[in-house]
């Protein structure tokens, strides 16, 4: 047998070896070697010096294509392309990006935008009129993702190098829509040359302007993305800034609390309220800022008991507002009005509270509450989500004590989805929870998007028709571009309509970012407008 | 032994297309509409009929069943809807971690295993015995998800021993690149003599690989036991006993020996069922393999990664088990005329 045994290992041997030698093998993340070199074995060095590593808990990138990217990987894009314009949280303005000045005409229907002068694509191309042309106009032809941010553009001009010229359907605030988180990246369409630009992109290449340029793309690998400094970048190198970044998937939250408070990890963009009080206590780097993202109670005023009006203000009190944002440890904070806060259109001093007494009378009203008739009212709602399933539990514990019935189900979205736009009224629910949040720093999504009426339900899940709200929604965006001012009293206006007259939607809460940061790193802002998005060229690195 | 070979592939054959069948119906019993999660929460009704269209979602479902398995024979099993690339090349790219987790956690279950049953078998009724069987107990059924959160906590957090997450030191991937020929990290790296990369990713599997290992190597030191107490008792090893020979020279000498087919049989069984464990192990750990994938695809209701994975852990399960029974009816006879 001993022979049998020597033949065995030889021939265990002999295969892998011939595997060596013939397989042709790939070189895996071939890239920038230039970097410090780091010990063999061992735990990972600290994520300090001049690499940052970002922990998604999910896959970054599912689309390439700066054109119809729609997804997960704007925490990358933002990175390596840039737009015209960029909304600043602080000022709650948008300011210069690869645009150095705009203006538009009084009637708001012709924008010229004047570019940034000695800027190169990472393709080597310098960045001119007709190259920014080329790439709106591409991402509008496509018209896949959010490049209905264009929708309004009738015609582009590049009327000299560094001049572009837009022609517009109808009045739109264009330079706030071009610091649109997605579909506003200006690129080099000449990147593929005579190929397919869309092949070329799918391959895991950029094209953009941005201060970092894809080094190695490995789909399905712990680091899945490493970006690394283009040396060409029109805002230079000087100083301390982060040369690499690197987005290491990491989908458990304990993992990454322990990653980032080893300091192998940078920057972890959300944990669990326990998990970040934790990190908080021993020391990491924690910041919290309300997002863009608020959770909407939609209430069906079309069919079913709540086409009473009174039966929707009633369950409108009946939320614990102030218990459910105490309840979410601080992954939540109260709404005030529809529009969340740091958005053109939010009105303060709208917090709502609950009103058990007048929830009651209300009911009573309508011959339900103690004593009266039992209400039974279903309500859909994101399976998974436990802050979703917070606002289930509390609110049907109240419903209870005044004789109503919340028949809450957890679904997955699109069968959630499915049976909110259901041709058969009877199928619908009577409340509808999720989230919204704007594709650019505008509060009109919520309600052109939402609460307009259309023939067949998509997002607005509560089936309202009102001529009177389509027609001020019709004229807010128009009113933005000409009137700020007719613009804010539209929307604060529109706010009371849906809210406090027509009781069409509660909002339980606002998202609030819980972001952990390893020590030193200076200079994060955190900007709902570009959600997760962490700008690292804006940031310094540790000591 | 060609009509018994003929026979297994036969019923193998039968297993995986009933496991197709299962796999596509339970896609399309799943409610909600799989064009919605290609094509986007925010898909306008264009896009959706788009989607609609690309995946034959209109045509009536024997139609969509057949081209399934039209497909799936021809190698194509789909778009993934949440990485957007095919299913099958995302199998591909997951499966060598996988198989790297499993096949380390396996040779730390043997090596623990089949001694820890020796020692039992040895001393049975004994202190050593009970405590074998205690811990082999408690390895078994300790919920693998709490384990490895336990082990990391404790090892990788509080201690720093090891690493907290990762296949090994991304760094390394400039500093030392690896030349890639099976995608199986630590082969690689042995074949190319890439030695960073190979002792940082031994590193980075200790932790991993322990945890996955605590079932097979529970179950192989119980089997272990029971085989050998079992062969104790036949003639053969009485005689030797008799010879003269001592009580643990006649185990490993006499007794192993005959009770391997029962243990390695085992082995082949449980590495199909180890895969699947591994999954919540490889989500803890960052291990970029197929409990990842199927995670991110069950997240995101992305039916056809879904499909693949089953389908991939059932072809597994097959053809472990089809290798189980060709080991067995070559080493013994009798087992094809049964």
């Amino acid at each position: 047998m001993r022979w049998q045994r020597c033949l065995l290992a030889a021939g265990t041997a002999a295969a892998l070896a011939l595997a060596a030698a013939c397989g042709g093998g790939q070189v895996r993340g071939a890239g920038d070697r230039s970097s410090a070199p780091s010990g063999a074995g061992g735990a990972a060095p600290p994520a300090t010096g001049t690499t940052f590593v970002y922990a998604p808990n999910l896959d970054v990138v599912t689309d390439w294509d700066p054109a119809s990217s729609y997804s997960n990987e704007i925490v990358a894009m933002q990175n390596i392309y840039e737009s015209l314009t960029k909304y600043n949280i602080r000022t709650q303005k948008v300011e210069p990006r690869l645009a150095t000045a705009w203006e538009s005409s009084k009637d708001g229907k012709t924008w010229t935008f004047t570019l940034r002068e000695g800027v190169r694509f990472h393709t080597g191309k310098p960045l001119t009129a007709e190259a920014a042309k080329d790439a709106i106009q591409r991402t509008k032809d496509k018209g896949a993702g959010a490049a209905y941010i264009w929708d309004s553009i009738k015609k582009i001009k590049a009327k000299d190098d560094l001049t572009l010229e837009f022609k517009l359907k109808y009045p739109a605030p264009l330079d706030l829509l071009a610091s649109a988180d997605f579909a506003a990246y200006i690129y080099d369409t000449a990147a593929a040359g005579s190929g397919d630009l869309e092949k070329w992109f799918a391959e895991g290449r950029d094209a953009g302007t941005g201060p970092y340029t894809v080094d190695s793309w490995q789909k399905g690998k712990e680091v899945e993305l490493s970006l690394t400094a283009f040396d060409g970048y029109w805002g230079g190198w000087q100083g301390a800034k982060f040369t690499r970044v690197e987005f290491r998937v990491t989908p458990e939250l304990t993992t990454a609390a322990q990653l980032v408070q080893r300091g192998e990890v940078s920057f972890v963009p959300r944990l669990n309220p326990q998990l970040f009080a934790q990190a908080a206590a021993q020391g990491a780097q924690t910041t919290q800022a309300p997002s863009f993202q608020n959770l909407l109670a939609l209430f069906n005023t079309e069919s079913g008991p709540l086409k009473d009006e009174r039966l929707r203000k009633a369950v409108q009190q009946a939320i614990d507002y102030d218990g459910l944002v105490a309840a979410l440890k601080g992954a939540g904070v109260a709404a005030s009005g529809l529009v969340p806060q740091g958005l053109f259109g939010h009105v303060a001093g709208r917090t709502p509270k609950q009103d058990l007494a007048g929830a009651e009378a209300l009911l009573k009203e309508a011959g339900h509450g103690p004593g009266g008739k039992p209400l039974t009212l279903t309500m859909t709602y994101a399976q998974g989500d436990a802050d979703q399933q917070l606002l289930a539990t509390l609110l049907s514990s109240t419903l209870s004590t005044l004789n109503v019935k919340l028949e809450a189900e957890p679904l997955q979205w699109t069968t959630q989805w499915d049976r909110g736009k259901s041709a058969d009224t009877g199928k619908r629910q009577d409340i509808f929870v999720m989230y919204w949040y704007p594709d650019y720093a505008d509060a009109y999504s919520w309600f052109a998007n939402v609460f307009r009426s259309s023939d067949t339900p998509s997002f607005n899940l509560t089936y309202l028709k009102d001529d009177t709200f389509d027609e001020a929604v019709d004229k807010l965006n128009e009113l933005a571009a000409v009137d700020k001012e007719a613009a804010l009293t539209s929307y604060a206006d529109l706010q009371t309509r849906l809210i406090d007259e027509l009781a069409a939607v509660a909002v339980p809460y606002v998202m609030n970012y819980q972001r952990v940061l390893a020590g030193g790193i200076g200079g994060y802002v955190d900007n709902p407008a570009y959600p997760n998005v962490v700008f690292v060229y804006d940031l310094t690195p540790g000591a | 032994m060609l009509r018994y070979l003929t026979r297994r592939l036969g019923q193998a054959v039968l297993v995986v297309a009933g496991v197709v069948t299962l796999t596509f119906t339970v896609m399309r019993l799943v409610p909600g509409d799989p064009a919605v999660a290609f094509a986007g929460p925010r898909a306008t009704p264009a896009e959706l009929a788009a989607a609609r269209e690309r995946f034959g979602l209109d045509d009536p479902l024997w139609t969509q069943l057949w081209n399934y398995a039209r497909d799936l024979a021809g190698g194509d099993w789909g778009t993934s809807l949440h990485t957007r690339q095919p299913v099958a090349r995302d199998l591909t790219l997951a499966f060598p971690a996988s198989l790297e987790l499993v096949g380390a956690a396996l040779v730390v279950a043997v090596a623990a295993g089949v001694p820890l049953g020796v020692l039992a078998a040895r001393f049975k009724a004994g202190l050593p015995d009970l405590s074998v069987r205690f811990t082999s107990m408690l390895a078994v059924s300790v919920p693998v998800f709490w384990l490895a959160l336990v082990v990391q906590t404790v090892f990788a957090g509080n201690l720093g021993w090891f690493p907290v997450a990762g296949e090994y030191d991304s760094s390394l991937d400039r500093t030392s690149p690896l030349t890639v020929y099976t995608d199986i990290t630590i082969v690689d790296a042995l074949i190319t003599g890439n030695w960073p990369v190979f002792t940082s990713t031994l590193w980075h599997l200790a932790l991993p690989a322990l945890v996955v290992a605590a079932y097979p190597a529970g179950v192989i030191a119980q089997m272990t036991r029971a085989a050998l107490i079992e062969e104790s008792g036949q003639d053969h090893v009485r005689l030797s006993r008799a010879l003269g020979f001592g009580r643990t020279a006649v185990l490993v000498r006499f007794a192993l020996r005959p009770a391997a087919g029962p243990v390695l049989s085992l082995i082949a069984l449980v590495f199909a069922y180890a895969i699947v464990n591994g999954f919540l192990v490889e989500a803890v750990f960052n291990w970029p393999g197929l409990g990842r994938y199927a995670a991110a695809s069950i997240r995101s209701l992305d039916t056809p990664a879904i499909a693949g994975v089953t389908l991939l852990v059932a072809l597994l399960y097959v053809g472990s088990n089809l290798l189980v029974d060709l080991v067995q009816g070559v080493l013994d006879p009798r087992v094809r005329t049964r």
